[in-house]
């Protein structure tokens, strides 16, 4: 199998499970959890379901392609459901049996691992998922998101794809993964993740990002006064990306750490009630 | 009649699971007990997925007479004997003739009444009452909602089974119905089965691959271990709280053990044990103390036939193990002492500054605590050690293993070749990790750990943030405990107010709170470590508060009071004692007296108690000034007899003036003089416990 068959299987499965299939989105996030098709459709009353593929950019994990492991971006399928259901352990095994895994010959856990997004204010209850010892998944009932507690709750599954592809193939490197049948990760990634690695950890001109993060927060208040919450978030997701690649660079000090944290919180926190607001169109328009 | 409740859950954690058995089973016995349900064998049993009762319960409450007073007799008759309205309106409203009524006697007066036979409830009428309470009223350290439901809970419940003698007791939890169903391992048997009693319920279980016990698992984990390591003549490393949690995961243990390349043998045991344990939550083989090339991990399954979880586990503990080594050899590369500049880069705490300046602020408050501690003769490395305990912090290998803080620290240290005083100082100063824990074993350790723990409290309380609070999110307990734990098993004698002024000193401008402020909020706090620690040596409360009553500012001599007054409870002359300080408490309450002129006695057996208390300090100073509080407490029992005779033959509160402040004066240096020792006045004695 190759890992973009794997992605296919969880379109099938998901969306045969009433999941709107979405678009990957175009802003850097640093996981699938902070792109809009989660973080809007866990707030508010309206229930929803939905599943996408998120390339997610960590650049401090960036190993200039020479770690068969870590990689500074990597693949996340996220499936939200909100009201969570009642047998979604069991949807979620089938969605690992539809992958062609046969769990009669494996031990599969749901192992205590509470998640916590401090820059966007949300946390959930849950586990990580692990394979034979491989953490494949992470599995989570959102509390809170914004700030703000949510209700209903919904289920948040995160598959790590690459991983999940290392299980199916027996594969220790993630470089020898078959993207396609023809066509290998190594292929597609490697100079990528050079570049990159290059770029996040000894080009990246500070001044300019500082600039740059200074430009997105000051536009992110206008869009919030503005009372426009969606592309006020793109701001705040630059903003943290933005952070991201200062850290990298180890351009960050103590006190600014925490300082550029609470800005995005705060920022981020003004747009989840914007856009929960009664009077808002957003929810509406979303 | 049998009763079975089973509420089932998503994988719940082994903290939670054994809050909730606990809870649960004395929250259902006070119930039952109130509802005069006679209650036996009551049992829990649980797994991840389940929490489990099981008890053996009288079918219903016993039928009864039950009295109902009335109004007050004068009210229900008139002078002639006939009933009043009150009567009659009393009679109707329970439904039983006028006749039917009794006259009662109350400790208000005779009152009317009247004896009704009452039906007793039917057992599972009742449990179907305070099952749903009993459930929702869990309380969990981190509760979550699901769904469109509004239960909180630990995890998600999804489903009730609730039995009494085979049928099932009805009742509802946020939408879910009470039955007589279960399932089987989630993976192996998830089909719905129907269970009529708990033996049935146990059997179905394991047919499908459920153990219910978590001791059956724990037994069944450690008999297939042995049979794997035998052979070899190796044995598995005890680690009994992973064996805990392993034991709560699975429904199924089965044992699997695996091996890594020889190679990462060169790592240094602790981190090898470190990533297999936190990573994959592997045991570790040894043979002779000697590490082996294994590992032992317990799966949730019944079989590995085609060694796939083996394979899998090896897979991904080798990636780890590369990593470790990555990370060890990068570390050794930029070097500790080196990395020591870094620390300017890792915050301490928000309004606190950085790491850098914790570990400045460390050596000082180092030196001062060498300065008074006799045993301490290595200040220089000491201080060595103060400036680079926390170097660790910015190590590869502590950031992707945290748990290894400390032991990193002295490994690095160690492979750059410095002292070994600095080597175990830095290894042991986060220690003791709890109140079952051991201090460090140095006393270099001790002392910083010491100094690192008084730092971070006084500075998190100097900031404002309250100590009281039933979470500690900034460790402020855990450190006060250690603080304590460590003064105790190292018999430290250290004026606690003057350390803590110089660790806020230390701090300079960077605490909000005042001084005065800090010490007064932090007495009381370290009072409540030491008094928790000394509960757990099972002294009693009261004499507890009487040690600590004398004074806490030198720890281990509270400590030492305690132990002391505990150790001499049973004596025939502590309690006469107590009484008499008590007595001698009560006479000086609200009096004040100057200081004790001799010239102004006049009885002898005044003058007697003087001289007598006069010798009896004498012999105490000195046992005190060595921390003897066991010859100093028996010493200070003398005093019992004469004080006796003084009150026998002396009228305190004399007619005179001069007289009577001249004798308050005698008591009140005699109280002083007891207060060295313990405030008696805070031990409980017979005929006054009940009062308490």
């Amino acid at each position: 199998m190759s890992l973009q068959r794997l992605i296919l299987n969880l379109h099938h499965f998901w969306a045969d499970q009433g999941c709107y299939l979405a678009p990957t989105y175009d802003v850097e996030v640093g996981a699938g959890t902070m792109t809009p098709d989660t973080f809007f459709r866990v707030l508010g009353p309206r229930h929803w379901r939905t599943a996408y593929v998120q390339p997610s950019r960590r650049p401090t994990d960036g190993r200039y392609g020479e770690n068969p492991n870590r990689v500074q971006k990597h693949h996340q399928y996220q499936v939200i459901i909100k009201p969570s259901p009642a047998d979604i352990q069991r949807v979620y095994i089938e969605s690992l049996r539809a992958c062609g895994i046969d769990l009669r010959d494996h031990d599969l856990r749901f192992d205590e691992d509470d998640w916590e997004s401090p820059t966007i204010g949300a946390w959930g209850v849950g586990w990580q998922v692990m394979l034979d010892g491989l953490e494949i998944s992470q599995f989570t009932y959102f509390q809170q998101a914004g700030g703000l507690e949510v209700s209903p709750i919904p289920v948040e599954i995160t598959y790590g794809l690459e991983r999940l592809e290392m299980f199916i193939e027996g594969q220790d490197d993630m470089y020898n993964l078959q993207w396609s049948d023809d066509v290998t990760y190594r292929d597609l990634r490697l100079a990528e993740e050079r570049q990159f690695s290059e770029y996040n950890f000894n080009k990246a001109t500070v001044k300019s990002l500082r600039e740059q993060f200074a430009l997105a927060e000051k536009e992110a208040q206008m869009l919030v006064e503005s009372r426009l919450p969606l592309p006020a978030y793109d701001q705040c997701l630059k903003c943290s990306h933005l952070f991201n690649l200062l850290d990298a660079r180890g351009a960050i000090s103590v006190t600014e750490r925490v300082k550029m944290i609470a800005q995005i919180r705060t920022l981020v926190a003004q747009v989840a009630r914007v856009f929960t607001a009664p009077e808002s169109p957003a929810e509406g328009a979303a | 009649m049998e009763f079975l409740l089973e509420i089932n859950v998503e994988e719940m954690p082994l903290a939670h699971v054994r809050t909730a058995l606990s809870d649960m089973s004395e929250k259902l016995a006070k119930e039952l007990a109130a509802a005069r349900i006679p209650c036996e064998g009551l049992r829990s049993y649980s797994t991840t997925r389940r929490l489990i009762l099981t008890a053996d319960l009288a079918p219903g409450q016993a039928d009864r007479d039950e009295l109902i007073t009335g109004p007050p007799k004068a009210a229900a008759f008139s002078a002639d004997g006939a009933p009043t309205p009150a009567a009659l309106g009393f009679a109707r409203s329970k439904g039983v003739d006028v006749s039917a009524l009794q006259v009662v006697q109350t400790e208000k007066g005779e009152y009317i009444g009247v004896r009704k036979a009452v039906k007793g409830r039917a057992t599972t009428d009742l449990l179907a009452k305070i099952l749903p309470g009993l459930i929702t009223q869990l309380s969990f350290p981190k509760m979550m909602r699901w769904g469109t439901g509004t239960l909180r809970f630990s995890r998600p419940i999804r489903g009730l089974l609730c039995l009494l003698g085979g049928e099932i007791v009805p009742f509802a939890l946020d939408g879910l119905a009470s039955g007589n169903r279960t399932t089987g391992h989630k993976l192996h048997a998830p089909e719905t089965i129907e269970v009529r009693s708990f033996a049935d319920y146990k059997t179905l279980l394991q047919e499908r691959h459920v153990l219910i016990d978590a001791e059956e698992r724990k037994a069944s984990i450690l008999a297939q271990i042995s049979a794997l390591v035998a052979p070899l003549k190796a044995e598995m490393y005890p680690d009994p709280a992973l064996l805990d949690k392993l034991a709560n995961d699975v429904e199924a243990p089965f044992v699997v053990m695996g091996g890594f390349p020889d190679s990462f043998l060169q790592l240094p045991l602790e981190v090898l044990s470190t990533a297999m344990r936190e990573g994959q939550k592997l045991f570790s083989v040894v043979k002779g103390g000697k590490q082996l090339p294994l590992f032992l991990g317990v799966a949730d399954v019944t079989a590995d036939t085609r060694g796939f979880i083996r394979t899998g586990h090896e897979r991904v503990l080798k990636a780890r193990l590369a990593d470790a080594r990555f990370f060890w050899e990068q570390d050794l590369k930029s070097g500790f002492q080196k990395s020591a500049p870094r620390l300017k880069q890792v915050l301490f705490q928000e309004k606190l500054g950085s790491y850098d300046d914790k570990a400045k602020r460390l050596e000082k408050l180092a030196a001062y605590l060498c300065g008074k501690i006799e045993t301490c003769k290595k200040a220089a490395e000491l201080s060595q050690a103060a400036s680079l305990c926390k170097v660790d912090l910015v190590t590869d290998m502590v950031r992707e293993f945290p748990s290894l803080q400390g032991t990193m620290g002295g490994l690095y240290a160690k492979a750059e070749g410095l002292p070994q005083p600095v080597v175990r100082a830095i290894a042991e100063h986060y220690l003791p990790a709890g109140a079952d824990d051991a201090s460090p074993a140095s006393i270099e350790g001790a002392i910083l750990s010491l100094a690192d723990k008084i730092d971070s409290i006084v500075g998190v309380v100097g900031t404002g943030v309250q100590t009281s609070g039933s979470s500690d999110p900034f460790g402020l307990r855990r450190n006060a405990q250690g603080v304590c734990k460590i003064i105790l098993d190292k018999k430290f004698d250290l004026p606690l107010d003057r350390l803590l002024e110089k660790a806020v000193s230390f701090y300079g401008d960077k605490l909000k709170l005042p001084k005065a402020e800090i010490l007064d909020r932090l007495r009381e706090f370290f009072a409540g470590r030491l008094r928790y620690l000394l509960d757990r040596e099972g002294i009693r409360y009261d004499l507890i508060n009487a040690a600590l009553g004398a004074g806490l500012d030198n720890i281990h001599h509270a400590a030492l009071r305690a132990r002391a007054l505990d150790a001499l409870k049973n004596g025939p002359q502590f309690e006469p004692l107590i009484l008499m300080a008590k007595r001698v408490n009560n006479i000086l309450a609200g009096q004040t007296a100057p200081a004790v002129n001799p010239a102004h006695f006049v009885e002898k057996a005044e003058r007697e108690l003087y001289a007598t208390s006069g010798i009896i300090n004498d012999n105490v100073a000195p046992m005190i000034a060595k921390g003897d509080f066991l010859q100093a407490q028996k010493i200070i029992f003398r005093l019992q007899p004469v004080l006796n005779a003084f009150f026998e033959k002396v009228m305190v509160m004399a007619e005179e003036t001069k007289l009577r402040k001249n004798r308050l004066a005698l008591l009140q240096s005699i109280r002083k003089a007891m207060l060295q020792i313990a405030d008696y006045g805070q031990v409980v004695v017979e005929g006054e416990k009940g009062s308490r």
